[in-house]
């Protein structure tokens, strides 16, 4: 596409909503090919402004822009060549197969009496193709599955032969694999059929993981809009969503929700790559974490941060959160690891708990010993230990948290 | 495991299927109207009626009995019946709630009030002039002045429940209009009221069946040239705006046709009850499809065929006592509709 086209969708200072306004003032612009996510909160205004891009309604100032024509000079029935729209209207048709509904979507291209023509049902064809749903075709609409008829309600819209195509939530109600199947066909569909998808999605992992450009609504304003990598960091979810607990970790593209510290502190010995899973099962029982010893860049320290757990890394520079993490080991610079000995002790006399996942084969001797001295100082404390077997079997740790909070065992019988 | 999907072919199966299903309800509406000429209070042989019709001039019972009572009854049924079906399924459609029918918006009740008032009061002795179309004349104005309340409501209010509410609300606004005529009115005047009010083909003029066809007929050929439209409005009105339908006009449009069609229907006839909801269900079900340029033709002819063989019912059943039509659509079509649903499970 050479430089000088217009974009595909351009925003120019737009207010939108009904009578009073809902999001103002916003510009933003994008080209083609691009999956686009849109995030805000509940009623922060993401629905108002996919229904002004559409036209369903006007915006209260400024203007929008479809390949450099303002939206206001085009005919509706043009329009609907470019833009087509998913709803979350759960568009029931009764009797109507799944190849006639998606043929509903050839109406701005059909003859005055919608015939269809051979083109008509070649596109009708490759849209069902498209969404993996050929063998939907000869099915009545309501009777397929959420998942399934979300699939249909896509290819009606793929059936208009857009080149922006506007979604509102488009995986609300889903189950993972039609969740993660939707967002893949859509992610596909930008590359080979070379349209743009704006999608107000309603959460930030799947948006983080298949989105080319984010723009996040708050309090009635864009407050960004840029690649998800760059724009969606742990401080900027959690003002976006109003939600302290909430840990976005930007590398995995996940949230963990923070302990709220109830039931007491725990001190994880992690290893294995079992301590990601201790974390979140000790987390979600109500106790605040610490944990050692690892990597910062390692998988269980990326969730511990994220579950809220202080971290205590064997790097050179502790550097909790930080995005580069010297990977030097400390052995090297002090090989008794006597420094994080020490603060692992301090950190232990203000827990009610130790966990120990089994180690990993590659650990250095200095931190087995270290490992084996914080056993002892635990013991010495009268600390209940929760040790996780070499085979990982998570069951007896359940059962001695049950035995430990007894309110929550009740809670699950 | 991907199905290959040869979508021509599919269509071509379907609607092959489809064709069939009009060519045997052609057969039936044109059996059922030969049926209808030839049986009554006298039945006449076949040859006898076919030599009649075309005969038109001729005398004797006969002649007159086809000509001024049997054909222009029968033509009404079937146009009644083709009109009524379609307007429930216009309405249906726009309103996307499978209890709908044509009176919905309050057309039988604004027809019987004024109705009422003639049959009623004493205000019908003084209009003697057009004693002969009285009733039909005032069912018409009753009909159009609930119609283009609603629609001027319409033009103010964007939800469809909020409509449906305001046409249940006319209906019970005339009907209360009506009850208190009722209680007032002398006894004798009250049978014929009520038999008005359970709907009759009898008594057509060929002037009314002209006006029918005309009308009607234009209305009906309309609503197929917008079956297109209609059909964006499956997905509801925001998908359909998406696809470039303007929906301000065509709900206008949508609301217009489906209560002139009612209304004039039943200023000629009285209310016939049950046609317009329930035909357009059992064309969804023999048809197995929401599309409406399909339906819209079938429910037509499907009209034809339930209200044909009603009417001939309501004739023929305590013949020469001759009953009101909508007890035997209702008699006789609850239990199919019912049946149907539960046979094929059919969704609404």
């Amino acid at each position: 596409m050479p430089e000088s086209s217009p974009p595909l969708l351009e925003l120019k200072k737009i207010t939108v909503g009904y009578r009073q306004p809902v999001v103002s003032d916003l510009s933003l612009a994008f080209g083609r090919g691009l999956f686009v996510s849109l995030l805000g909160a509940n009623g922060s205004g993401k629905t108002t402004l996919l229904r002004t891009i559409s036209k369903h309604i006007k915006p209260l100032s400024g203007q929008a822009f479809i390949n450099g024509q303002a939206l206001d000079d085009i005919k509706p029935a043009n329009l609907a060549k470019i833009l087509s729209v998913v709803l979350t209207d759960r568009s029931s048709a009764p009797m109507l197969r799944s190849l006639e509904f998606v043929a509903l979507g050839r109406h701005p291209h059909s003859d005055f009496l919608g015939r269809l023509s051979d083109r008509d049902l070649t596109v009708v064809e490759s849209a069902l193709a498209a969404v993996q749903g050929a063998n939907l075709a000869d099915r009545f609409v309501d009777e397929l599955s959420d998942g399934e008829r979300q699939k249909i309600v896509l290819a009606r819209a793929l059936a208009q032969e857009p080149t922006l195509l506007l979604l509102d939530e488009p995986t609300a109600h889903l189950d993972l694999r039609h969740r993660l199947e939707i967002l893949a066909i859509l992610r596909r569909l930008c590359r080979s059929r070379n349209l743009s998808v704006l999608a107000a999605v309603h959460d930030v992992e799947s948006a983080a993981k298949v989105s080319d450009l984010t723009l996040t609504i708050k309090d009635g304003k864009l407050t960004a809009f840029g690649q998800p990598e760059t724009i969606l960091t742990p401080e900027s979810v959690r003002e976006l969503y109003s939600c302290p607990q909430a840990n976005f970790d930007s590398a995995l593209g996940g949230l963990e929700m923070a302990s709220d510290g109830q039931a007491g502190r725990a001190f994880v010995l992690a290893g294995q790559d079992t301590g990601a899973l201790m974390c979140r099962l000790l987390a979600k029982r109500g106790y605040a974490l610490v944990t050692g010893f690892l990597h910062a860049s390692d998988l269980d320290a990326h969730v511990a941060t994220a579950l809220g757990a202080r971290v205590l890394t064997v790097d050179a520079k502790p550097a909790p959160g930080s995005a580069t993490p010297s990977e030097k080991p400390l052995d090297k610079i002090d090989p008794d690891f006597n420094f994080l000995f020490d603060q692992a002790i301090k950190e232990l006399t203000h827990c009610d708990l130790l966990a120990v996942a089994p180690l990993s084969p590659a650990t250095p001797e200095s931190l087995i010993q270290i490992r084996a001295r914080l056993w002892e100082r635990a013991k010495s404390l009268g600390l209940p230990i929760l040790e996780l077997g070499s085979n990982g079997d998570l069951s007896p740790i359940i059962e001695a948290l049950d035995r430990l909070t007894p309110a929550h065992s009740k809670v699950a019988a | 495991m991907e199905a290959v999907l040869n979508a021509k072919l599919f269509t071509r199966r379907l609607t092959s299927r489809r064709i069939l299903v009009f060519y045997l309800l052609f057969a039936l509406t044109l059996t059922l109207m030969v049926i209808n000429l030839c049986v009554g209070s006298i039945s006449f042989p076949l040859q006898q009626i076919f030599e009649t019709l075309l005969n038109p001039s001729g005398s004797g019972d006969l002649n007159f009995i086809v000509w001024k009572i049997r054909l222009p009854r029968t033509l009404a049924t079937v146009m009644g019946g083709a009109f009524l079906a379609v307007s429930g399924l216009l309405l249906q459609v726009y309103f996307r709630n499978p209890i709908v029918g044509p009176f919905i918006l309050g057309i039988s009740s604004g027809a019987t009030l004024l109705v009422s008032l003639v049959m009623l009061t004493s205000l019908g002795l003084r209009l003697t002039y057009v004693t002969p179309f009285l009733t039909t004349i005032a069912g018409c104005l009753g009909a159009y002045g609930v119609m283009i309340l609603v629609v001027a409501i319409a033009a103010k209010v964007r939800q469809g429940a909020t409509l449906l509410i305001v046409g249940l609300m006319m209906g019970y606004l005339c009907g209360a209009v009506t009850s208190i005529l009722t209680a007032l009115a002398e006894k004798e005047k009250i049978k014929g009221f009520v038999l008005w009010g359970m709907g009759s083909f009898s008594g057509f003029k060929w002037v009314e069946i002209g006006i029918l066809a005309v009308l009607g007929g234009g209305l009906v050929m309309a609503i197929f040239l917008l079956t297109k439209p209609l059909n964006a409005f499956l997905l509801g009105e925001e998908y359909a705006a998406s696809m470039g339908v303007n929906i301000r006009r065509f709900r206008l449009f949508i609301l217009i046709a489906a209560s002139a069609l009612a209304g004039l229907v039943t200023s000629m006839a009285g209310p016939v009850a049950f046609i317009g909801l329930a035909v357009p269900h059992m064309a969804r079900l023999s048809f197995g499809t929401s599309d409406n340029r399909i339906l819209a033709p079938g429910a037509c002819l499907l009209g034809a065929v339930v209200t044909s063989l009603c009417d001939l019912i309501a004739r023929m059943w305590l013949n020469p006592v001759e009953l009101p039509i909508s007890a035997i659509t209702a008699f006789f079509g609850a239990p199919v509709v019912i049946g149907l649903l539960i046979k094929k499970g059919a969704r609404m």
